[in-house]
């Protein structure tokens, strides 16, 4: 599904934020990118949906070399994926209903896709019974699941999270932390940036770990910490 | 396309329009104002070259006959001339009209029944259709045979033309500062509106919405911002044709134009055109720079 073949990635003001990182994502794997802030997680998923291009290497998504991608095939690829982020990005000025709506009407479905795939979104995030709400009626983990609604409502193959849970409590990203793996059963990759430690050590799925652009370490089924020794023992 | 994407398109185009009315009011005014200010001048401009055409068609050449011209030479001449397409009007002078005429002109000055015979040859004057072949018609008249010589206001003639010429270009120049200005007071506003859209646009392009798409409402904001504005314009326009004109020539009876036959509907059309226009390349300038990544 995704291959990344050395590639560095160094912003205009010299910051070197991906170092030299290959990587291979199965189709269909839910995966945690671990690390520190500032260690190349969110510039790792912005190359994945082409808001940045990689300095060097070669990023590929779906057989397509998203590096090279022409400008005009952009539009094509983000509707073949979605992102979440940890402040939700909603519009404040639309229902639910119309903020999950707004990812199928832009990209000129016709109408009869839309009332069909809206309704089947927000049943999958449980919030059918607030799609007539504004966001700023909802709670946080409702607004989440607004985001992963519209996020998923054109069924992608892939799903982006950047830090989904950054702004809830722990019983709410919990929540969320459930319904995105409800959506990876479905057959969806799932890559997933988080600080959260409970989260990842309850999942037990694969963690890439990064540091200073780098990866330093890639698991199957792995905890938050680094796996120092002590560490796996004191997990059951 | 299909029912729902339309009306989904023009409720973008109606949020986008009434998200910053106070700056839209401004762009409108800004357009009207162009408008009226390049409609008024077109009238003036058409006005002042209806004035300055039948100026240089007075100038006419005066085309004198040898004095041992016969009837037959002067018919010849007469068919001659009266097929140019490049010439308007003939009038034949002959000896005794030109005295008289020359009479009259004196009259009180001179006393002309002092002369013993007339001295005066006979004449054909001639009125060109373009001014500017002046030159060439004089040159093939005085080629004919039977004319002894020809006159015309060479000097004036020329000036007049560059006058003209020199109004028009200067006219042009205001034009393109007009439509200048409100191209950049256009792109303002909609900058404005697509700033206050950011996050709208940010989501738009996350989720795969093609350029095209993103730009649409923006652009038909443009045309609106042009189109209102013009229709204004044209408008007070109207009004002023109306009830201004009509009191204007009535007090400069002096004056030689026909404003009615002054294209208005023409001119209309082609500044509505024009407001369109610039509300189109102003907003499209104004995306663009939002799309980029």
């Amino acid at each position: 599904m995704i291959h990344l073949h050395a590639v560095t990635l160094i912003y205009p003001n010299g910051t070197r934020a991906l170092d030299a990182v290959d990587l291979a994502i199965e189709k269909g794997s839910f995966v945690f990118l671990v690390g520190d802030s500032g260690t190349g997680k969110s510039s790792l998923l912005r190359l994945l949906y082409h808001e940045q291009k990689p300095t060097k290497g070669e990023v590929i998504v779906d057989g397509a070399h998203i590096e090279r991608l022409k400008r005009r095939r952009v539009p094509a690829l983000r509707r073949s994926l979605g992102v979440v982020f940890q402040d939700f990005k909603l519009l404040p000025d639309m229902t639910v209903w119309e903020n999950v709506a707004f990812a199928l009407q832009v990209t000129g479905a016709p109408s009869r896709d839309v009332m069909r795939q809206v309704p089947r979104a927000l049943e999958l995030v449980s919030l059918s019974h607030k799609s007539r709400a504004f966001p700023n009626e909802l709670s946080g983990g409702e607004q989440q699941r607004t985001a992963i609604a519209r996020a998923i409502v054109n069924n992608p193959k892939l799903l982006l999270c950047d830090e989904p849970t950054g702004n809830l409590d722990p019983a709410t990203t919990h929540e969320i932390v459930e319904l995105l793996d409800r959506i990876n059963r479905k057959g969806t990759t799932v890559i997933v940036a988080t600080h959260n430690a409970t989260v990842v050590d309850r999942m037990r799925r694969r963690v890439i770990r990064l540091e200073n652009g780098r990866i330093i370490s890639d698991e199957p089924r792995g905890l938050y910490t680094h796996p120092r020794p002590e560490h796996v023992e004191a997990n059951p | 396309m299909d029912w729902g994407n339309i009306c989904f398109f023009w409720a973008e185009v109606w949020r986008s329009f009434t998200r910053n009315l106070g700056m839209q009011v401004t762009a409108i005014g800004t357009v009207a104002l162009m408008i009226i200010m390049l409609g008024s001048f077109l009238f003036a401009r058409e006005a002042l070259m209806q004035v300055g055409d039948r100026i240089v068609q007075k100038f006419e050449i005066s085309a004198f006959l040898t004095d041992n011209s016969d009837a037959k030479t002067e018919e010849a001449i007469r068919v001659k001339l009266s097929h140019d397409a490049r010439i308007r009007h003939v009038t034949f002078i002959s000896k005794d009209q030109g005295l008289k005429d020359l009479q009259r002109r004196l009259a009180g000055q001179i006393d002309i029944a002092l002369l013993t015979e007339n001295p005066l040859p006979d004449a054909f004057r001639v009125q060109v259709v373009n001014p500017d072949r002046l030159d060439e018609v004089a040159s093939d008249l005085k080629a004919l045979p039977g004319v002894a010589s020809v006159e015309y206001a060479q000097d004036v003639v020329r000036r007049t033309l560059q006058l003209l010429d020199v109004i028009a270009r200067i006219g042009i120049g205001l034009m393109a500062l007009m439509v200048a200005t409100a191209a950049i007071v256009i792109s303002n506003t909609i900058r404005l509106t697509v700033f206050a859209r950011r996050r709208e646009i940010a989501i738009m392009r996350l989720v795969g919405a093609s350029s095209a798409y993103v730009r649409g409402p923006f652009i038909v904001e443009g045309m609106l911002d042009g189109i209102v504005g013009a229709a204004l314009a044209l408008g007070l326009l109207a009004l002023a044709e109306h009830f201004l004109i009509p009191r204007m020539t009535a007090a400069l009876p002096f004056i030689p134009v026909d404003v009615r036959s002054i294209h208005s509907v023409h001119i209309a059309l082609e500044l509505l055109g024009i407001g369109i226009a610039v509300g189109m390349v102003a907003s499209w300038h104004s995306v663009g720079r939002y799309l980029r990544t």
